[in-house]
């Protein structure tokens, strides 16, 4: 299949290369373009955000007021700390000129006057290489004042993060932004009425807007057709765990995870049984490996089965592996990452580690996984972010799904301790 | 107005407030630790979660606006569940500390376990820890373990004190509540980041360990360290405060108080330089006396001067009844023009919350009540002249340390007689022939009129020797109630002092007038029915908020010489 977001062509993060193969080109057709126009295009392709929701990108640029006495502002989002997922940092490295040109046709679709790439702390190397991309495009004039003589000017910031996975969460990437601390914001208010110091705001995530000069170029009706009809598009996946072949591959939405696993990522080392399987980066819902057949990289197909498309992150496990190690360290993660600002995920998530803490040194009770459910439930819905869901998904779709697990290290206590006092 | 639903019952709310405001209105709690009504919306806490019809998730009542047509429900299941799962975690890491804790009894937390949570804990792993004993500045101490990261100290520090100091560091169950580097939490109504605190995280380095809520009672006041008059409680356990804290009234103080108020306005109360009774001078040192035997030497010592040869100074630390009253003697028992008062006003000591530079908590009520020369008559400059060349020979000084001013100091010597109400060993009652110990704020009933002109009452919460808790209607503390005469809790020390009007009306009376008001009401009943001000107020209606003086009379037209 042809590739679009990362294609092979050696050198493409040179703006020359990028030039040379049709680069900026989708821009300078949108100059031609009213901006109302570019932002219809893009809800038609039916683009949806590869951020994690799924959430269509047009009808969120909708929400942007067409007047403002404030600036408008758009934050792309390449904070990209969910376990299992390293998909934006392929495209800053190999081709940031997508991106930038993204984000130009971004701004002119929604009259923005600064983007911010908000980019995780740990990637240092990436925010270079995106930095020194920039500059190239600004020296070309395609970033800056009166964009290649249109009239239009935009400009982008490069923002580094400091190392929290929170600062990913749209609200709270912007206080990050603004200075402040990583919390997320209760809404509404919605960041498209007052995000970034209060203006009006959207965020996109990194790979969403390297789709559009995709769908400019080639027109909506063209982009709608690749992939999964509902979910249409390249997407990018990411995949890590018992393969022989990890890497981020590039393919269209809606292929079976088997056939992404067996044909993208070279199957399993020693052709090992797949035990389980998460799909979406470590907040979304774990699968059985025997319930895998016909479950597709798309959002309907991963709803039916229980589960989410998230970042496309799909981890995979043989037969082998300890899911309550699994389980413990996933949720070791959303208890370490936890903002701390609202209640059940600040409580919870400590809680749920130190229950699954003793599942894994063999101490856990047959009572105690039901309490564990108890508490992810009880988390679920409740918090500020979407962080407290994505700490209860796994812990959740783990005891519905591997329930024997736990009373297999459940039981194995109280058979091995015959000398506990009650 | 947006017609919605709470709990099947419909109200007509304003479309701009919020579910938690618009059931405040209308009689409906929804339990909240981080929501204020005086303070921006964090909704951190997720106590307030209610069920919205047509909203999937339960949603925080705190940050949702009311729309028409709303349905809310507060005691559903599902919110039940919820706030029972909001409880339990935040009491898993919770501190067993009540015993020893000085916010039980009065904690939010506590108070929610018994209404909101399930009564046991399913928590069987260790507790977080974290620092017990956290200085965050002069006044305030923290204990991190406590806190329950509901961020009210902060936004009150942000947004009402304008001193941003606090903040959270740290992520998770390790957020920590600090100061910024080099910064403590030093402004001058820190202290009100302890009553807005739902839990014993944030105590006073003053009362800290003192007492057991319930072990004071507690009495509405008001502060009497500015002309603001910030409505407080007063809590006293055997017979002395210990401690001042701000009680809500919207036209006054809101929801605060300032530290100074807090602090030091009790401090004379509790004083060891309290007087123990009466005293007269004799040979020259001043001896303790009996009440009757100071009336008496007071009222034949002022017999033997002219009425031109007598001068009082009133006193703006004095009720209005005390000042009512005296104004009335001086002037028509005794017979002297020359009436006026002190003022105490600190340049620049104001600011724009609530402090006024009138260090006075009544001088707008001292001039309502008629604190002022008699026609032809010396006001204070008058006095203090006549005093220092000789004309005026006997001054009647209220509860006012005039000797603080080094004019009076120098003057007062030149004097043939000098009476005092004094409730401490002041300067001007060492240099007095007859000091009458009066009673303080805290002591007695009656009112003040504050700077904006709202009347406002003091009523007893410490008693003196004439007065007995039980008997005389005061609030009353668990001790108060059942400790005996034989254990330590029932005893306690009381100071023989009385108020000021009542000595006063002792002496007119004894000097031939026939005044007849024997409580505070019926002095309050006598000015509201003489002077404009006051028309219509009475103690009950003034109540535990106060009410403002009738405008148009509310300020004097007189001016103020000092
Ligand atoms: C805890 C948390 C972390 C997140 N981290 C990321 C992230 O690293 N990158 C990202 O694009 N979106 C992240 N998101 C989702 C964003 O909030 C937001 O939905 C997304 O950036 C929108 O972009 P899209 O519409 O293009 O998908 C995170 C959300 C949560 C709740
Ligand atoms: S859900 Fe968790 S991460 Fe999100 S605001 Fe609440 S405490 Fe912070
Ligand atoms: S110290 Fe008290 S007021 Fe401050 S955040 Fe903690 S619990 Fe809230």
């Amino acid at each position: 299949m042809e590739k679009y977001i990362l294609p092979d062509i050696p050198d493409l993060h040179s703006i020359a290369v990028y030039e040379a193969n049709g680069g900026y080109k989708a821009f300078r057709k949108a100059l031609g373009m009213k901006p109302e126009e570019v932002t219809d295009e893009v809800k038609k392709s039916g683009l949806r955000g590869r951020g994690g929701a799924c959430f269509p990108t047009g009808l969120k640029w909708t929400f942007m007021p067409k007047q403002s006495a404030k600036p408008k502002y758009l934050c792309v989002n390449g904070d990209e700390a969910e376990p299992g997922t390293f998909k934006d940092r392929q495209i800053l490295e190999f081709n940031p000129h997508l991106l930038i040109e993204g984000i130009v046709l971004a701004a002119y679709a929604m009259g923005i006057t600064t983007s911010f790439v908000y980019v995780r702390g740990e990637y240092g190397k990436w925010v270079r290489m995106l930095e020194r991309a920039l500059a190239d495009a600004s020296s070309h004039g395609y970033v800056g004042d009166n964009i290649l003589g249109s009239g239009f000017s935009t400009n982008i910031v490069v923002h580094k993060g400091a190392g929290a996975y929170i600062c990913g969460e749209e609200s709270s990437l912007m206080n990050s932004i603004e200075g402040g601390r990583g919390y997320p914001r209760v809404k509404p208010p919605f960041p498209a009425q007052s995000g970034l110091w209060g203006c009006p705001t959207t965020i996109n995530n990194v790979e969403s807007i390297c789709n559009v000069p995709v769908i400019i170029n080639n027109g909506a009706e063209w982009y709608a057709k690749i992939g999964a009809p509902k979910h249409p598009g390249p997407i990018l996946v990411g995949v890590s765990g018992h393969v022989n072949k990890p890497g981020v591959y590039e393919m269209p939405t809606g292929l079976p995870l088997l056939e992404i696993i067996y044909k993208f990522a070279g199957g399993i080392p020693g052709d090992k049984r797949i035990k389980a399987v998460i799909p979406g980066g470590s907040s979304t819902m774990i699968l059985r490996g025997e319930q895998l057949e016909g479950v597709c990289m798309d959002a309907d197909s991963l709803k039916a089965a229980g589960s989410s498309v998230g970042t496309a992150g799909l981890i995979v496990m043989d037969e082998d592996t300890d899911l309550i190690q699994v389980i413990t360290r996933i949720s070791k993660f959303y208890y370490h990452e936890s903002c701390g600002q609202c209640t059940p995920c600040r409580e919870g998530t400590g809680w749920l580690w130190k229950i699954l803490q003793r599942f894994e040194r063999g101490e856990g009770r047959t009572e105690d996984i039901d309490l564990l459910m108890d508490i992810a439930n009880n988390i679920e819905g409740n918090t500020i972010c979407a962080l407290g869901d994505a700490a209860a998904w796994p812990v959740q779709s783990m005891i519905r799904r591997f329930r024997d697990e736990f009373e297999n290290r459940a039981k194995s206590l109280t058979m091995g301790s015959s000398t506990i006092a009650l | 107005m947006a017609k919605i639903t709470i709990n099947g019952k419909i109200f007509d709310v304003d479309p701009e407030l919020t579910v938690i405001q618009a059931a405040a209105q209308n009689g409906i709690e929804i339990p909240h630790f981080c929501w204020h009504p005086k303070l921006t919306v964090s909704g951190n806490c997720r106590m307030c979660l209610v069920e919205i019809e047509k909203m999937p998730k339960l949603a925080i009542a705190c940050s949702t606006r009311v729309a028409d047509g709303m349905i809310v429900k507060t005691e559903s299941d599902r919110v039940i569940k919820a706030r029972q799962a909001v409880m339990e975690f935040l009491l898993i890491n919770h501190p067993l500390d009540c015993p020893i804790c000085d916010e039980a009894g009065e904690c939010k937390l506590q108070d929610y376990s018994y209404k909101y949570s399930v009564g046991y804990s399913r928590f069987d792993e260790n507790k977080v820890h974290k620092p017990k004993r956290v200085r965050l500045g002069p006044n305030v101490m923290l204990d991190v373990e406590r806190c329950i990261m509901c961020s009210r100290c902060i936004r009150f520090s942000d947004e009402i004190a304008k001193q941003p100091v606090l903040t959270f560091t740290q992520r998770g169950t390790h957020v920590v509540l600090t100061t910024f580097p080099d910064t403590q939490l030093d402004n001058k109504y820190s202290m009100n980041v302890i009553e807005l605190c739902p839990v014993g995280a944030l105590t006073s380095t003053d009362f800290r360990f003192a007492s057991r809520v319930w072990e004071m009672s507690s009495t509405d006041s008001i502060c009497v360290g500015c002309s603001r008059g910030c409505n407080t409680h007063v809590w006293v356990r055997k017979n002395e405060i210990l401690r001042l804290t701000p009680r809500f009234n919207e036209a006054v103080n809101s929801y605060w108080m300032c530290d100074s108020g807090r602090l030091n306005t009790f401090r004379t109360v509790n004083s060891q330089e309290r007087l123990h009774s009466p005293m007269i001078r004799k040979d020259g040192v001043l001896v303790d006396v009996g009440w009757d035997e100071a009336i008496a030497r007071a009222v034949s010592d002022l017999k033997s001067f002219k009425k031109s040869e007598i001068a009082g100074i009133a006193s703006a630390f004095a009720t209005n009844e005390d000042n009512y009253v005296f104004q009335k003697v001086m002037k028509e028992v005794i017979g002297t023009k020359n009436v006026d008062y002190v003022q105490h006003v600190e340049d620049d000591a104001g600011d724009e919350l609530l402090i006024r530079a009138d260090k006075t908590p009544n001088s707008l009520g001292t001039r309502q009540v008629g604190v002022r020369p008699a026609e032809g008559g010396l006001d204070i400059t008058g006095i203090l002249k006549g005093i220092e060349e000789g004309s005026i020979r006997a001054l009647y000084v209220l509860e006012d340390d005039i000797a603080e001013d080094p004019r009076f100091a120098a003057a007062l010597p030149n004097l043939q007689l000098l009476i005092v109400h004094a409730s401490v060993n002041s300067k001007t009652a060492r240099f007095a022939d007859i000091v009458l110990s009066c009673s303080t704020f805290a002591e007695k009933n009656g009112t003040m009129t504050n700077f904006a002109g709202r009347v406002q009452r003091l009523r007893p919460a410490v008693a003196t020797l004439e007065q007995d808790r039980a008997k005389d209607g005061f609030a009353m503390s668990r001790w108060d109630k059942f400790a005996s005469q034989n254990d330590r809790w029932g005893r306690s020390v009381k100071k023989d002092a009385r108020p000021t009007w009542r000595v006063l009306t002792a002496i007119a009376n004894a000097l031939g007038a026939k005044l007849k008001c024997t409580t505070a009401e019926e002095v309050f009943k006598e000015i509201a029915e003489k002077l404009p001000p006051f028309k219509g107020m009475n103690y009950i209606n003034l109540g535990s908020q106060g009410a403002n003086a009738n405008a148009a009379e509310s300020v004097s037209k007189q001016k103020v010489t000092a």
